[in-house]
């Protein structure tokens, strides 16, 4: 098997985590084999294998998008690769990523194993916990990306942390280039995208207060 | 190519206070921070996104001393180790707010935390300037686009534009005539102000046009980019032309609004300083290309930072 990752990444990975890492943290895995359905579904797996051996606090593990049908089911997957991110409990907190996680956005992965690993405790200012509280329904939010885009991982992380404050709310990467259709279905052509609820949409990695706005904008 | 960048934020910072508060690793932050952390000063580096700042927004540098052509990504990296090898801790967030308070500065992030400093060395860069013309704001991600590295994906084999003459523009028209199928940049002269090797570049590509003499009048479509309203400045002719999309490259803003009511800007907003860096306030700095200033680049952002730091540690440390 080709590595996916280089000596430098992976020697810096095991500074990063040795320093970092408290508790287990566990990544699940969706995916095909067939690359002509999925043509990053294999690089996924290897890219995640590589973290496992990184560290024996990643976890991973890897279900067949087709065949295991009560899982995909259980954490709402609509699309391969597709990565889930549970504390050490197997709690699900709603942070996916659809796509591979190259680019800028492998150091969103990276960010959200370590604070899964933490805790996980969102890094929001209480005002914006507040209002995230209070939500009452469903909240989806997808964040558009591609792996060249600089202000994406910030949009991204936003999202996930949204995410870990309240149950209702799930906050997805989507890798935009290996999702055309779907950045086609809500005319993204500039990142990041995020669209909330599949109904309102902004663009750019809006500071904290604006951001939620923006989603609150979708709940009206 | 699928490649993957490691810059983590997840080391945070040790204390709320520091001898110097950095705000923006872009080569000037990190530039600053590098002599900053020499210097013997605690030094905390604020970022919104990641570092490297506009270095990242093209994929090589060909300008840099010391290594001829290299991978940008590679190079904002390696001003990160660099700050990283004195000392230099980071934060991430965005600065919202910045308070005087006597010799003490406030700095509030977005996201609830505040740190405290003797000097605060702004160096928050600049951001592409829009247009400003009807149907912009309008087909932002629907074909209007201000960063070809980011966008450029969404306009494989299309017809595009380029708007702008300088280094930015022709280098974003070169990065997009490897995906899009035809390229046209629309300036508003009869030659462009990039340097000579890009022009040269840019007029060899057999996917880039020009159209010079012209400006962009209006932005038109249905859901998303079909044409653009073009005038011709010399003979006054208006005419339509069809494009899938449209990125603009006319010139900089300076991201100076959160300082703007404690130092002195220009007309355009680009903070004032004098040949030490120094704002008209004690302790606080500017540097790169959110001061006024008329040669943007690496080479001097990081200059700028150098120069900051230095001054700040000779006058409020010694
Ligand atoms: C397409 C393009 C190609 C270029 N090519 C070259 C080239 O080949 N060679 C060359 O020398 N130069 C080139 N440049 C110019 C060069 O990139 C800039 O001059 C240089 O990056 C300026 O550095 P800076 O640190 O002053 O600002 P920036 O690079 O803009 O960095 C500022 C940083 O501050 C952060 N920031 C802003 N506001 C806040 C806030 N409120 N809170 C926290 N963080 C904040 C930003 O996120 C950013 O990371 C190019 C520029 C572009 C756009």
């Amino acid at each position: 098997m080709a590595k996916v990752l280089n000596n430098k990444i992976v020697n810096d990975l095991k500074k990063i985590f040795s320093e970092e890492l408290e508790k287990k943290v566990k990544l699940l895995l969706f995916k095909v084999d067939d690359e002509s359905v999925c043509e990053y579904c294999n690089l996924t797996r290897d890219l995640l294998e590589e973290l496992k051996e990184v560290d024996e606090r990643v976890e991973l593990e890897v279900y067949d998008f087709n065949t295991d049908k009560d899982v995909v089911e259980k954490y709402g997957i609509e699309r391969v690769p597709a990565i889930v991110i549970l504390d050490e409990d197997g709690k699900d907190y709603g942070v996916r990523f659809y796509g591979i996680p190259s680019g800028h956005e492998f150091s969103t992965l990276i960010d959200d194993i370590v604070t899964f690993s933490k805790g996980p405790v969102p890094s929001l200012s209480a005002e914006t916990i507040e209002q995230l509280k209070k939500i009452d329904q469903k909240v989806k939010i997808q964040v558009f990306v591609t792996p060249t885009c600089p202000y994406c991982p910030r949009a991204v992380l936003t999202a996930h942390h949204f995410a870990l404050v309240n149950e209702n709310i799930v906050g997805e990467m989507i890798e935009a280039n290996e999702f055309m259709d779907l950045s086609m279905k809500f005319g993204v052509s500039a990142v990041p995208h995020i669209v909330v609820n599949e109904e309102h949409s902004f663009v750019g990695a809006l500071p904290e207060a604006n951001y939620l706005n923006e989603v609150l904008k979708a709940l009206k | 190519m699928v490649f993957f960048d490691l810059e983590p934020k997840s080391t945070g910072p040790s204390k709320t206070e520091y001898d110097v508060i950095i705000v923006g690793a872009g080569p000037a932050g990190l530039g600053a921070a590098i002599y900053s952390g020499r210097a013997g000063l605690s030094t905390l580096v604020i970022e919104k996104n990641i570092e490297g700042g506009q270095i990242l927004l093209t994929d090589v540098m060909e300008n840099y001393p010391g290594y001829g052509l290299i991978n940008s990504n590679e190079l904002a990296q390696r001003f990160k180790e660099h700050a990283d090898m004195f000392g230099t801790e980071f934060d991430y967030g965005e600065v919202v707010k910045v308070e005087l308070a006597g010799e003490q500065k406030l700095v509030y992030l977005d996201n609830g935390k505040a740190y405290k400093s003797k000097v605060i060395i702004i160096a928050t860069g600049a951001s592409p300037r829009r247009l400003g013309v009807p149907g912009e704001d309008r087909f932002i991600s629907k074909g209007v686009s201000y960063c070809a590295v980011c966008d450029g994906a969404f306009f494989t084999n299309k017809n595009v534009a380029v708007v702008g003459g300088g280094d930015s523009a022709v280098d974003e028209a070169l990065y997009l005539s490897r995906i899009a199928a035809k390229v046209t940049i629309i300036h508003r002269r009869d030659k462009l102000r990039a340097v000579k090797s890009l022009q040269e570049k840019a007029f060899n590509n057999p996917k880039i046009d020009f159209i010079w003499d012209t400006i962009v009048k209006e932005i038109k479509g249905t859901d998303k980019v079909e044409s653009l309203i073009l005038q011709n400045l010399k003979t006054g002719e208006i005419k339509e032309l069809p494009f899938d999309g449209v990125f603009i490259f006319i010139g900089l803003n300076p991201n100076s609004g959160i300082f703007k009511d404690i130092v002195d800007v220009d007309e355009n907003g680009f903070i004032k300083t004098n040949e030490d860096m120094e704002t008209n306030v004690d302790g606080i700095f500017a540097a790169g290309d959110v001061r006024v200033k008329s040669v943007r680049q690496v080479i001097t952002a990081v200059a700028d930072g150098a120069i900051a730091a230095t001054i700040a540690a000779r006058k409020y440390f010694e």
